[in-house]
């Protein structure tokens, strides 16, 4: 068993809450945020999509950025999730010099560029974006809002990015090579995404209903998460307050095709499997798995398998909590592990919405509100190409 | 935690020079252009047609680098496959985005989505290779490569793994040149802008090394000060001071601003230590970076460094390195260290 | 119906990029799916995009297209039938 990584702090933004707080009570009042298309600007209105009830202007007011800065939809939301996370765990500025920050994201500033992609390639007109676009420069900019990190990287797995980065900065930690890390990542809805899974035919003009037999594609969410990852060390120097407990992690490859999850679940069932070794824990001993759980006929049938390959026929609880969020992508790595963190903390499973008719084939998710001690959940990431990311989260017990 | 060796099995590359080749060392291809992009070899043996046809030039020189890596390392297969891209595969990205703002929010094609998120590279490699261990991409800018180096190094360092493909990759399109120069980001005076491919197989088995990867850190900027004592530091955790380390490769370009850069940190980190550069040869992109490790891996293998990689005339020498640290800046935001040893 | 099947083999083979294919390579009664030409489930979305780009037939669900897209002699005979364009 591997030494525990702590979490000492969460910060989370997403279609239903700025915050720990108010996601808690939406999950728990089992308030959906899906909903129609209010912030981006796009012809496909037909799509119900879980966004982060704020404007952009209205984000920079909250973070006291001015009119004229560039920024990007994806950096903002993760300078909301991440302020809260660096409260939370008391972390200021001026400690900012030895810890690292690790965020996850495919989109970058892309709902800058594809305003303005037509501008880029015949006038000057807004070009100071151009230097906006990619993934590495959101995260930087998401960084520097607060200060000067040690150091600061991207990942960009797809829908396992944030799940990634955690992992990373749990590495990272266990070769000393920092006693505190931030972690997790941020995504918008583009027009390019929202428009890339529709000529997947991979979206829902429904509500999402993973694991129900009507199941017929994913919502677009967006949002943002980071979690304070810190050492045994330096809990103990800073009587840092405990929120729970990274006990174990894995990442596997599917390695089956570029948009389709193996139908055995290869990748999912060695990600998780990897997740419950490191934790030196039994499948037995797992009270919840936060399932990736996207609503699309591929992925349900193929991480029941994994799950059923896993566990037997003593397959946890789960639920997926898409439907409350829709899909954040890159973002749904960390959004949910906080998800997790709250379950742990106030004892509930969370509800999956939508379901009512059970799948051939696959699990029957959590569908009722129910109120259970929790110790260890598992929280699943998995990102097109097969990127297959597992978490295992514990609950901390004071000695 | 273990204090294992690692080794680089083999390094591959396709760029500007010729590609999965060594000749540069002895006859290199001379440019005076600001934009051009790789020589490619056949894909044939790579990648079926009917799989290519999807795939942008990226995508096939990622397979091509990653399968010659994989056949010269002798290994059947790797524990990791990491990745790093600066923008990613700019051909897909460049056929949608277009489609989207010329055409419209209808009947777009899957493909080009598809094949346009960074992570492609990574996953592509998994499948074609069947390969089910960890897998990641890093995506930032000028240490995407060294993040992704980064990950798999820590990764060794925690016994999680014995072997590992490390990749950068980036292309470069015509239309995103102009685009990317007209924001500040690239297309600097007398730089060539290129495009890289760069597979790496590591291992902690000593079989036929090229050399071996002593130490890796990357570095977020925090002014002259912070950045000696963090490079002393990391010399010290190596065994090294400052004049046990024979050269110092450098991301010198041509760009004057990138340059003088160059020129005054590493004379304030490092003193008078004989410097290298590479991107005369292979030109700029954001993972140049991968370059330079294969160039600096070819260097201590070879025991040979071509005279035209010499900054300062005065430094060139016949005299086999020791070892080379690789020192590389990206817009003076993020910093890396890089030691490699025969 | 003749004129339609060579126009649908060069549509196919720009919309699927298969870039050294020529109309006569390939057969309008061989399977396009699997054995035949062996192309896959992104293809197939592909042809529905091209269904409805040139042709103005709408497909709601892509499992339909397992029918459709026997061969290109099918192909042609369901746009025949269908098309509003």
């Amino acid at each position: 068993m591997t030494a525990p990584i702590y979490i000492t702090g969460c910060g989370v933004v997403s279609a239903i809450g700025l915050n720990q707080k108010q996601s808690l009570e939406a999950l728990l009042g089992e308030r959906s945020g899906v909903g129609l298309l209010t912030y981006l600007k796009t012809e496909h209105k037909e799509f119900p999509v879980g966004e982060v009830k704020l404007s952009d202007a209205e984000m920079r007011k909250l973070l006291g950025i001015s009119e004229n800065a560039i920024t990007t939809r994806t950096a903002l939301m993760g300078m909301l999730a991440l302020d809260e996370a660096m409260k939370q765990a008391e972390i200021t500025t001026e400690m900012l010099h030895e810890i690292g920050f690790i965020s996850g994201t495919t989109v970058g500033g892309m709902d800058m560029s594809e305003q303005f992609y037509l501008d880029y390639i015949s006038n000057d007109f807004h070009k100071e974006y151009i230097s906006v676009h990619d993934c590495g420069n959101c995260s930087e900019m998401t960084a520097k809002h607060f200060g000067n990190f040690a150091f600061v990287t991207t990942l960009s797995t797809a829908c396992s990015s944030a799940a990634n980065a955690i992992i990373l900065g749990a590495n990272m930690i266990r070769c000393s090579e920092a006693e505190i890390v931030i972690v997790g990542g941020s995504e918008c809805i583009t027009k390019f995404h929202l428009n890339g899974f529709n000529s997947l035919m991979i979206l829902d003009t429904k509500p999402c209903r993973p694991f129900d037999a009507t199941r017929n594609g994913l919502n677009l969410g967006e949002g943002a998460a980071y979690l304070v990852l810190e050492s045994e060390k330096s809990v103990k120097k800073r009587n840092a307050k405990i929120q729970a407990v990274l006990s174990g992690y894995g990442n596997a490859c599917d390695a089956f095709h570029q948009t389709a999850s193996s139908p055995d679940g290869e990748g999912a069932y060695r990600a998780m499997k990897e997740a419950l070794e490191m934790a030196g824990i039994n499948t037995t001993e797992v009270d919840y798995i936060n399932a990736h759980g996207t609503g699309t006929p591929n992925n349900d049938v193929s991480e029941s398998q994994a799950m059923k390959r896993l566990f037997g026929d003593n397959v946890p609880p789960a639920s997926s909590t898409k439907p409350f969020t829709g899909h954040t992508t890159s973002a749904s790595g960390s959004i949910e592990a906080v998800f997790c963190i709250l379950a742990l903390q106030n004892g509930f499973l969370p509800v999956n919405l939508n379901f009512s008719q059970a799948m051939d084939d696959g699990i029957i998710p959590v569908h009722q509100p129910t109120k259970k001690d929790l110790k260890h959940i598992l929280c699943n990431a998995f990102g097109f190409g097969g990127n297959d990311s597992s978490l295992l989260l514990s609950k901390f017990e004071q000695k | 935690m273990t204090n294992k060796e690692i080794y680089v099995l083999s390094a591959k590359q396709i760029s500007i020079q010729q590609p999965l080749s060594e000749e540069w060392m002895t006859n290199p291809t001379m440019y005076e252009v600001p934009f051009c992009r790789s020589i490619d070899p056949s894909f044939k043996e790579y990648v079926s047609p009917i799989e290519a046809r999807r795939m942008g030039k990226i995508l096939k020189r990622a397979l091509a680098t990653s399968k010659e890596a994989l056949k010269a390392s002798g290994l059947e297969t790797v524990d990791a496959i990491v990745t790093g891209t600066g923008y990613g595969c700019i051909e897909n990205t460049e056929f949608f985005l277009d489609a989207l703002s010329k055409e419209g929010e209808q009947l777009l094609k899957p493909t080009y989505f598809m094949q346009s998120t960074h992570n492609t590279i990574s996953s592509l490699i998994a499948i074609q290779t069947k390969n089910h261990g960890y897998n990641a991409t890093y995506a930032h800018k000028g240490i995407s490569f060294d993040s992704a180096l980064y990950d798999a190094y820590l990764q060794f360092r925690l016994n999680k793994i014995s072997s590992a493909l490390v990749g950068g990759h980036d292309e470069m399109t015509e239309t995103f040149y102009q685009i990317l120069k007209k924001g500040g980001v690239i297309g600097f005076d007398n730089e060539i802008c290129g495009e890289a491919a760069v597979s790496v197989v590591l291992s902690d088995k000593q079989e036929n090394a090229l050399c071996k990867l002593s130490g890796h850190k990357i570095i977020h900027q925090q002014g002259i000060d912070s950045l000696k004592e963090k490079v002393a530091k990391f010399l010290q955790e190596n065994g090294k001071t400052f004049s046990d380390i024979d050269v110092i490769l450098t991301g010198i370009s041509g760009y004057k601003a990138n340059d003088d850069a160059y020129m005054s940190e590493t004379k304030a980190l490092f003193g008078d230590r004989p410097l290298l550069k590479y991107k005369n040869l292979f030109g700029e992109s954001f993972t140049a970076s991968g370059i330079g490790f294969y160039v600096a891996a070819q260097c201590l293998k070879s025991g040979f460094v071509p005279r035209n990689l010499f900054v300062n005339e005065k430094d060139i020498s016949d005299q086999r390195p020791n070892n080379i640290l690789i020192f590389n800046r990206s817009d003076g935001t993020n910093y890396s260290l890089t030691l490699l040893e025969k | 119906m003749d004129e339609l099947i060579y126009k649908l083999k060069q549509e196919i083979i720009e919309a699927l990029n298969l870039e050294d294919m020529t109309p006569e390579d390939i057969d309008e009664n061989a399977s396009l799916f699997g054995e035949g030409l062996g192309l896959d489930s992104i293809d197939a979305l592909e042809l529905i995009v091209l269904m409805e780009k040139n042709y103005g037939i709408k497909l709601q669900d892509p499992n339909q297209g397992k029918e459709i897209f026997k061969s290109v002699k099918v192909m042609a005979e369901f746009i025949q039938k269908n098309r509003t364009k």
